[in-house]
């Protein structure tokens, strides 16, 4: 009788104590859970191997955001086509972006290529710079930091788990960064051609530089013009490579190789793009062995 | 040269001088609670096989009068949609929203086209409440169906469904009143919603007495009755599920409330008064091929009752009451394709299942028959410009002798957008 009375009072302890995170795309999911441990639960809401501009909003996603306890986003308009009517829809206050229970991540990085004239003609761009800032290894430590302070503002009981685990993965990473820095330092000052300018911080990270892109403006798809614009720039600054996405179809990408001789590359942009990763480290060992 | 020098200095003071403090020194600027503005413009070419005069006196026999053709109450300001053969400014949609305070968020949405300025919706709503609840007051497109919340530019097709526009008109339920809206805490996505409205509706629900006089007269009752104030109750439950790749969201509707259709100015006068009853059941399937490419299956059936009593004039001028009872039904079923981010297609399938018009309890012979097909393709620039070929062959059309007007009609529509970003719901 005594344990049942225990084992009732404490359950809806521990459901209390389980904090659970909703988030938007797979790799805050995982440094998330990193940093949180058993304390949280994480849910992503967009799948890994989609364009992270365009995610269905399906209902489904509402109710895992009607559930949540906090919100984490990527930010920087990289959700502003889904995102928003699942949060009014939801109608969660622990979820809105007022609530000290929602964390943009954006706000924590200093972004790159922010455009200095912001006009619909140059394409569908994102005013406060390119938001792909996470294929910066560099960056993951420091949204490691920025959601480790997150945990503890929401969830202070448990400040010292926290810690630690922040400790451990920045310990765990910054020997891996050295690994990585080590196996691309051969490729640095090669030139490069993307789909969409996806590894601005990742090029800029390891000294490689985007000479072009297959889609003629952000948003805009290929066009016969730019695609023969864009061989003759391989033909004229010799690139090493097409490093391409895995959710636009290779068919123009394949197209270039064929008439250029440079190799198309597949180039995971977050945990689950590719099934053989399923973590962090393991999108990060992909991405610095990719280029041969 | 002199005053020449002298005024280029004094035209680049001007130019560059008055421009040289950024926005956040200067004193009292409030540019930065400007809210998310939006223009969204739609415009079409049609092509019809009937004149424009002739169409305005077709019906949807025993349903609807004037359906495709500008509306024939005078004293309105809706935009229309692709009224009159030829080119058709449709309306300009201006969209304003922001946050209120911690506590509210406004949005408004305006139509200006040739017949005015329309408050399409303006509400406050909050999300503040907590436990999934959500409220919403103002004017605003009842969350009934699935395909009555949506805006006229984020539909599949340029027009509506045939059994929305016959029951409904062109605007669906749009109304003044109070929204709740309950999302449950369950594993997946249900939701529950009531709203208490106006109920203007001129095909359908209505509050405002009318005065039978302009009918007939020596019409007694000399005004037919209604309510006064808000009439219209709305409930639904909605409910999806994904199977991998494949969403799946269903619905139930119902709404009921006070009716009075006034016909009284038209040529053959009428006017219904009594009680309406709306049911509506909705299934939308979406499988997704991958991030651009997918394939949606909508379908929504919809059926309704008006028991009351229609005042009108018999053959020979007489003022006449008789009871009036019509059971009605239909459904339309669509089919969407999206190849890409360039390109869309669809067909749609309309019908009117059940059209039982029940006079002095005689059942009046009502022609069968009552279908639509329609299909389209899209091409879209980008995400903010689209152009939509459409092509649709209506059955449901009848003259004033009754004889089936087919009417072919295609459809050169543009869509096009500016500021702010649109972010689409399910």
């Amino acid at each position: 009788m005594k344990k049942l009375l225990t084992l009732l009072t404490l359950l809806p302890l521990t459901l209390l104590a389980h904090l659970n995170i909703v988030v938007s795309y797979p790799y805050i999911g995982a440094l998330t859970k990193s940093i949180g441990g058993e304390h949280i639960t994480t849910t992503v809401l967009a799948k890994g191997n989609w364009d992270p501009h365009f995610i269905i909003p399906r209902p489904s996603l509402i109710t895992k955001v009607r559930n949540a306890d906090a919100l984490i986003m990527n930010g920087a308009q990289l959700e502003i086509g889904w995102l928003p009517p699942l949060i009014n829809r939801a109608a969660n206050p622990k979820t809105s972006p007022s609530s000290p229970t929602f964390l943009n991540l954006s706000h924590h990085v200093e972004l790159i290529n922010k455009p200095s004239l912001v006009d619909r003609k140059d394409g569908d761009i994102h005013p406060d710079g390119n938001p792909h800032f996470h294929l910066d290894p560099q960056n993951i430590l420091l949204l490691a930091n920025v959601i480790k302070e997150f945990l503890i503002s929401i969830d202070t009981e448990h400040k010292e788990v926290y810690e630690k685990n922040y400790k451990e993965f920045f310990d765990m990473w910054s020997e891996k960064i050295v690994i990585w820095k080590q196996k691309m330092q051969s490729k640095n000052g090669l030139k490069v051609i993307q789909f969409h300018d996806n590894l601005a911080y990742f090029n800029k990270a390891y000294g490689l530089t985007n000479i072009g892109t297959i889609e003629p403006l952000a948003g805009i798809p290929p066009s016969s013009k730019h695609t023969i614009e864009i061989i003759e720039l391989i033909k004229k600054e010799q690139p090493c490579c097409i490093l391409h996405d895995v959710y636009h179809s290779t068919k123009t990408a394949d197209f270039i190789s064929q008439k250029s001789g440079i190799k198309v590359i597949l180039m995971p942009h977050d945990i689950e793009a590719l099934d053989s990763i399923d973590n962090l480290s393991a999108l990060f060992d992909y991405l610095t062995s990719a280029i041969k | 040269m002199k005053k020449i020098l002298l005024s280029s200095a004094l035209c680049t003071a001007l130019v560059y001088g008055l421009d040289v403090l950024p926005a956040e020194k200067r004193t009292f600027d409030q540019s930065k609670f400007i809210p998310d503005i939006s223009l969204i413009m739609d415009a079409s070419y049609v092509d019809r096989n009937v004149k424009d005069a002739d169409v305005k006196h077709l019906a949807v026999p025993g349903v609807v009068h004037g359906l495709l053709g500008s509306h024939s109450h005078g004293d309105d300001n809706h935009a229309t949609y692709n009224v009159d053969n030829g080119f058709n400014l449709n309306y300009a949609e201006l969209v304003l929203s922001s946050s209120v305070d911690p506590f509210f968020t406004m949005d408004g949405i305006f139509h200006f086209s040739e017949n005015g300025v329309e408050i399409e919706e303006l509400f406050f709503t909050s999300n503040a409440l907590g436990y999934g609840t959500k409220v919403k007051g103002g004017k605003f497109n009842s969350n009934f169906g699935y395909l009555n919340e949506q805006h006229h530019h984020t539909w599949d097709f340029a027009d509506m469904p045939l059994v929305y526009e016959s029951f409904l008109g062109m605007h669906g339920i749009n109304e003044t009143g109070a929204q709740i809206q309950w999302t449950a805490p369950t594993p997946f996505y249900l939701m529950a919603g009531f709203e208490i409205l106006q109920g203007e509706n001129e095909q359908m629900f209505g509050n405002q007495s009318v005065d039978l006089t302009v009918i007939n007269p020596l019409a007694i009752p000399q005004t037919a009755e209604a309510s006064d104030g808000a009439g219209l109750y709305v409930g639904y439950i909605k409910a999806s599920h994904d199977i991998g790749d494949t969403t799946i969201l269903g619905g139930i509707s119902y709404a009921q409330g006070d009716s009075m259709i006034d016909h009284s100015v038209d040529e053959e006068p009428t006017v219904f008064s009594g009680d309406a009853k709306l049911y509506g059941a909705d299934l939308v399937i979406l499988h997704a091929l991958d991030s651009y490419s997918s394939i949606k299956w909508q379908s929504e059936f919809l059926a309704r009752e008006l028991d009351g009593i229609e005042y009108a004039n018999n053959s020979l001028g007489v003022f006449i009451s008789p009871t009036m009872l019509k059971k009605q039904s239909g459904l339309y079923s669509q089919l969407i394709y999206t190849h890409d981010k360039n390109w869309r297609m669809g067909v749609r399938y309309d019908t009117i299942l059940q059209n039982d018009v029940i006079e002095n309890g005689v059942t009046i012979e009502q022609p069968d028959g009552l279908d639509k097909y329609t299909a389209m393709v899209e091409y879209h620039t980008s995400e903010f410009a689209r152009f939509r070929l459409q092509y649709s062959r209506n059955n449901a059309m009848f003259d004033e002798d009754g004889e089936r007007k087919k009417i072919d009609t295609i459809i050169l529509q543009a869509n096009i957008s500016i500021g702010a970003h649109a972010a689409h719901s399910f």
